[in-house]
């Protein structure tokens, strides 16, 4: 039965790839589709392969990334209000870009080099704030942790950007709401190569993980090496989330709505979970994504901004019939 | 000997007592052996330090004839069942999902879970007399069915051995009985047990040995009788007892106070 | 006791009450529709607004410039005016320290406060825009009439005017195509009704995003691409946006038709507008 539901799942993800490809400011219906595929000097084959492929398919490895970071993050904390911007993570990486951008730094790779920079920096010293004793992470402090070093990221950015020249202020902010619009197959292949080692991890761990719910001292009973676990977790996440961000800006709602939803549909079992979430939050990302350069075209909208509209109300929902 | 403790002292980080002090204990095949005492004498902390997740500052302790840092985390799951105290669980699983976690120290990573695993789940499940809540989430069942089914889960490991920290607090009288009627039997079939409980009366008819703990320290053990006495216990407890026979076994009523 | 509370509380609605209008005879009717009357022209101008201390030095009024943003880059003798930091919610203090007669904001509703705090404090103060040609010549008018230099405003005006006429290549469909980049990451063009737009237009390019009605906003990539723009001007970005993957998507950049320009008088309008036109002018038909 669960393995029907992912089959499901699978087809879904496949069909969201498939509806994404066609939205965009210049529609490309199954027609536009045909002609890309035919004609190789048509704007649509430039738009198709040179844009929006690549786009559609690093929108997918990013909202499956983060998905996956935020239902690994909430069985660390034994917390369903988790999510992959938690460790402090998303403040280290905004001050990073902020400060890249404030700079005018040259270089194509400067600001998500920054970014990434920046929030390795803070998961640095959120690690360092929530280890006990010398070497046992507390999930409790953890969850402190990552909010006091957001919130002094988040003072020093304000403190940037009030010294700023105005443009690069709202640049900054535009580039910090999330968006794919600097997506490539460069991109695409060194956020996926880099990606795939936290992603293996947290994925062999999923049983890991089933065990971590019941608390760290039935896990340890039943086998697990609870603080390499929560290390490894720990770090896996850090980094998915960390190279999310840096190739994309802060885009929320995805680590933390997919999972909850996920659970109702596949159950809490990572070995199932973890596929459901990859699959479901890739989707969801590349529907968004093409919701945010097709809405105002040819304007485009930062897509945190569309996962959030859309990720608030859902999220609303999931609670009110979890409560029933 | 599958559980053993020898001359066991253990110290918390920056305290200035012992919080066990020359401890010995053993629990043999077959054998139910209750570990009682007041609040705070040392029961859980035995408790962890037979199992090595303390660190001894004298003494030994064994499982198995070998020290716990002999084991492989793997193999020792696979030997030991443990039911801890507390255990709270933040995620909606069903029973027999609970009950297949038992099943992970042998599954490991990777291996995919098999008829023969589903099999060793209902076995448990059936002995625990928890086969028809199977379906149903944990958090919907009573006590009395959460800590049968916590059992389930420990026996799903196949285990030689079962630790049960309190494993009937709480409860009432009617879960209370079935959790000890379930751990006789379990005991009668070859496996060693340590129980901690603070329900005297309940060790002392289920129990083939006792061992009385206070401040640390092991004031008595051996059979129900040599530990259940009037003035041990008073001593111990702090609160004047008797003791009286019932089917063989001593039972320990405390005393009212005397009118003024 | 009740006439000395009511004395106290004629103090109070006193002290409380709006400052006094500044009295005189010139008349001040600024952007923002608030009256300003001076008794005399001003001597010492505190000119918060880049645009606006352009204007002061080319109607001759240098000298009476004793304050100005630290965005003021032009003239060259504008640099030995103190800096008084940002034009948009200003610092009141520094402004009050230069002790102007006059102190001329940008219209926004970030000085909406400031300008009444510099009321409150005795300074005659007046709210320009400066967005558009039309606002130049306005404002170099009201300027001219505050400092005394009517006549030389209107000459600059003249100028002006006659300079914008000479080269006007308005509705020329023959010029370039060219996406109008304010920045690259997110991609952000220049829309419609902006000043550097109207500058292009007035080049004889045409702006690929004229139908996007907003100064600037942000714009992806594919729209980019399918207009197909013939050259890509910038004047504020670091050029190094054309060495990415995904831009090479984009026709202009693989051929490198790049139009950067540097100076302040593409971003803020100024009297030197006909020679910035000219500029552009100029690399529009080196493109051809």
């Amino acid at each position: 039965m669960r393995s029907r539901r992912l089959v499901l799942l699978f087809l879904a993800a496949f069909l969201a790839l498939a509806v994404g490809l066609m939205l965009g400011s210049v529609a490309t219906g199954p027609a536009g589709v045909i002609r890309a595929f035919s004609d190789p000097t048509s704007t649509e084959n430039t738009i198709l392969f040179s844009l929006r492929l690549p786009r559609v398919l690093l929108a997918f490895a990013v909202g499956a990334g983060l998905a996956v970071t935020g239902t690994a993050l909430q069985a660390l904390v034994r917390n369903p209000l988790a999510d992959p911007y938690l460790l402090g993570l998303s403040g280290g990486a905004g001050l990073g870009a902020v400060l890249a951008i404030a700079l005018v730094a040259a270089g194509a790779w400067t600001v998500p080099l920054a970014a990434w920079v920046g929030a390795m920096v803070s998961v640095a010293l959120v690690y360092r704030l929530a280890t006990v004793a010398g070497h046992r992470l507390d999930p409790r402090i953890l969850l402190l942790a990552g909010v006091v070093v957001s919130a002094f990221t988040g003072a020093v950015m304000a403190a940037v950007l009030t010294l700023v020249p105005s443009p690069a202020l709202r640049n900054a902010f535009l580039w910090l709401l999330g968006g794919f619009g600097a997506a490539s197959w460069q991109s695409l292949i060194v956020f996926s190569a880099y990606a795939i080692i936290p992603a293996a991890l947290l994925v062999v761990g999923a049983r890991n993980l089933d065990l971590l719910s019941l608390g760290e001292e039935p896990a340890q009973y039943l086998g697990a090496d609870v603080e390499r676990v929560k290390q490894v977790v720990y770090f896996s996440s850090s980094l998915l989330a960390a190279a999310a961000v840096a190739v994309s800006g802060v885009v929320g709602f995805v680590g933390l709505v997919v999972p909850h939803a996920m659970r109702r549909v596949v159950g809490p079992m990572h070995r199932a979970l973890i596929p459901a979430v990859a699959l479901t939050g890739g989707g969801f990302l590349v529907l968004a994504d093409g919701v945010a350069r097709t809405i105002a075209s040819p304007l485009e909208l930062p897509v945190g901004v569309v996962t959030a509209v859309i990720g608030v109300p859902l999220f609303a929902l999931l609670l009110k019939r979890s409560v029933r | 000997m599958i559980l053993e403790a020898r001359g066991l002292t253990v110290r918390y980080p920056g305290a200035s007592r012992v919080a066990l002090d020359q401890v010995t204990l053993g629990v043999g095949a077959g054998e139910l052996v209750a570990l009682v005492g007041p609040n705070g004498c040392g029961k859980t902390t035995l408790m962890r330090a037979l199992l090595g997740i303390l660190p001894a500052e004298t003494g030994e302790t064994f499982i198995d004839g070998r020290a716990p840092a002999a084991w492989k985390r793997g193999d020792l799951a696979r030997f030991l069942g443990v039911v801890a105290q507390r255990e709270e669980i933040w995620v909606p699983l069903t029973v027999e999902e609970t009950v297949m976690l038992g099943r992970y120290p042998r599954l490991g990573a990777l291996a995919p879970i098999t008829a023969e695993d589903r099999a060793e789940v209902r076995r448990a499940l059936e002995r625990c007399d928890v086969w028809e809540l199977r379906d149903r989430l944990v958090e919907t069942l009573s006590g009395g069915e959460w800590q049968r089914v916590r059992v389930a889960r420990a026996l799903a490991q196949q285990p030689r051995a079962l630790v049960l920290d309190e494993p009937a607090t709480a409860l009432d009288i009617r879960h209370e009985m079935e959790v000890m009627e379930l751990v006789a039997t379990l005991v009668k079939d070859g496996l060693a047990c340590l129980l901690i409980t603070h329900h005297l009366n309940l060790a002392a008819r289920y129990a083939h040995r006792m061992a009385l703990l206070d401040k640390g320290r092991l004031i008595a053990s051996g059979t129900p009788a040599t530990v259940m006495r009037a003035e041990t216990l008073s001593q111990v407890f702090g609160w004047p007892v008797e003791v009286q026979d019932w089917n063989g076994a001593p039972q320990l009523i405390p005393l009212r106070s005397p009118d003024p | 006791m009740s006439r000395s509370f009511a004395w106290l509380a004629f103090t109070f609605a006193i002290a409380c009450g709006r400052a006094p209008e500044s009295a005189g005879p010139l008349v001040l009717v600024d952007d923002a529709g608030d009256t300003t009357r001076l008794a005399r022209p001003a001597a010492r101008v505190a000119s918060l607004a880049p645009s606006t201390t352009e204007l002061l030095f080319a109607i001759g009024a240098g000298p009476l410039v004793v304050g100005r943003t630290k965005w003021c880059d032009w003239p060259a003798e504008a640099a030995s005016v103190a800096d008084l930091g940002d034009g948009i919610n200003p610092n009141i203090e520094a402004i009050l320290g230069v002790r102007p007669d006059l102190a001329v904001l940008y219209l926004s509703p970030g000085n909406a406060s400031a300008a009444s705090r510099l009321r409150g404090a005795g300074v005659p103060t007046v709210q320009l825009r400066g967005d558009s040609f039309d606002d130049l010549a306005r404002n170099a008018e009201l300027l001219g009439r505050a400092v005394g230099r009517s006549d030389s405003a209107r000459s600059v005006v003249a100028a002006l005017q006659s300079g914008l006429a000479a080269l006007d290549r308005r509705g020329d469909s023959s010029g370039p195509r060219v996406l109008v980049l304010a920045w690259d990451n997110p991609p952000m063009t220049i829309g419609r009704g902006s000043y550097l737009d109207e500058l292009v237009s007035r080049a004889g390019g045409r702006n690929i995003f004229a139908d996007v009605d907003a100064p600037s906003a942000p714009i992806s990539l594919e729209a980019i691409a399918a207009r197909h723009p013939d050259a890509i001007l910038t004047s504020s970005v670091n050029p190094g946006f054309v060495s990415r993957p995904e831009w090479q998507a984009v026709a202009a950049v693989r051929r490198r038709r790049l139009v950067v320009l540097e100076g302040s008088e593409f971003s803020r309008p100024s009297p030197r507008a006909p020679a910035a036109i000219r500029r552009l002018a100029a690399a529009f038909d080196s493109l051809r």
